[in-house]
């Protein structure tokens, strides 16, 4: 995918921090959003980096509520009659799936870190397409074991 | 372009966002702890384990803020990563080999 975010040199407003343009100050500004100039890293306003810090803390709690339905799934819900294993198949994905959130949210944030230094655009986000494709996959799986325990 | 007016008096300017990050630590080590213990009743040992890890992200929180330079702070952001990895493989270990009515650990226990 080659779709992009809004470059942050557009100002704070462009990434919903909802502070004025105005209170940017001019240091914070990348040099990259000069016409002519290269595009040294440098740091970014503290705003936008504070900002992705926010955003990675939001998936790392994301990810923690995954493992904990996963295991909550595993071990609180009654068995399925006649799928030995039906929790296990509806749970364990759902604490994978959080172990590879954490990590995938780690590296999107260095990832837009690095698009901050560069006052380059920010990439696409790729992890609410993981999250929304397990969680479909997950429950396409839950509806197949409630079937099947429902049919013996 | 680059021109930008000095921000007012009685404009944030990084004090708002520095508490809402504050408060999304608090939040992240809250869910540390709320994890660790409602694992506790399925497993004593894996549960506590994920309340110790909790203190260093609550540790975290209660750290930050007290200056306004603000920088990337990977250590700390790995550190979570490392955690909440940590508490998965927990859990899958708890999934896997707890003996919960039907499960994986009691099947391999009666055969």
């Amino acid at each position: 995918m080659t779709e992009q975010q809004p470059s942050p040199a557009a100002g704070p407003e462009a990434v919903g921090s909802g502070v004025p343009r105005s209170a940017v100050p001019a240091s914070a500004v990348p040099a990259s959003a000069v016409p002519g100039s290269a595009a040294p890293e440098s740091e970014p306003d503290p705003r936008f980096t504070l900002a992705n810090e926010r955003t990675f803390l939001a998936w790392s709690r994301t990810a923690l509520a995954l493992v904990a339905a996963g295991l909550g799934i595993v071990q609180l819900l009654p068995p399925f009659k006649g799928v030995p294993l039906g929790r296990h198949v509806v749970g364990v994905p759902l604490i994978i799936l959080g172990a590879v959130l954490a990590i995938a949210a780690y590296w999107e944030m260095t990832r837009n870190q690095l698009a901050l230094r560069q006052g380059a655009p920010l990439p696409r986000s790729v992890l609410p397409r993981l999250l929304a494709g397990t969680i479909a996959g997950v429950a396409a799986i839950a509806a197949v074991v409630v079937l099947l325990s429902a049919s013996r | 372009m680059t021109t930008s007016l000095p921000p007012r008096a009685d404009e944030p300017v990084v004090t708002d966002p520095a508490n809402r990050t504050r408060l999304a630590w608090t939040r992240t080590s809250l869910a540390f702890a709320a994890i660790g213990a409602a694992m506790l009743k399925t497993s004593p040992v894996a549960g506590g384990a994920v309340l110790v890890l909790s203190v260093p992200i609550w540790a975290v929180a209660r750290r930050f803020g007290r200056d306004l330079d603000v920088r990337a702070r990977p250590a700390e952001l790995r550190l979570v990563t490392i955690i909440v990895v940590l508490v998965a493989i927990a859990a899958l270990v708890v999934a896997l080999t707890g003996h919960s009515q039907g499960g994986v650990g009691r099947l391999l226990h009666e055969s």
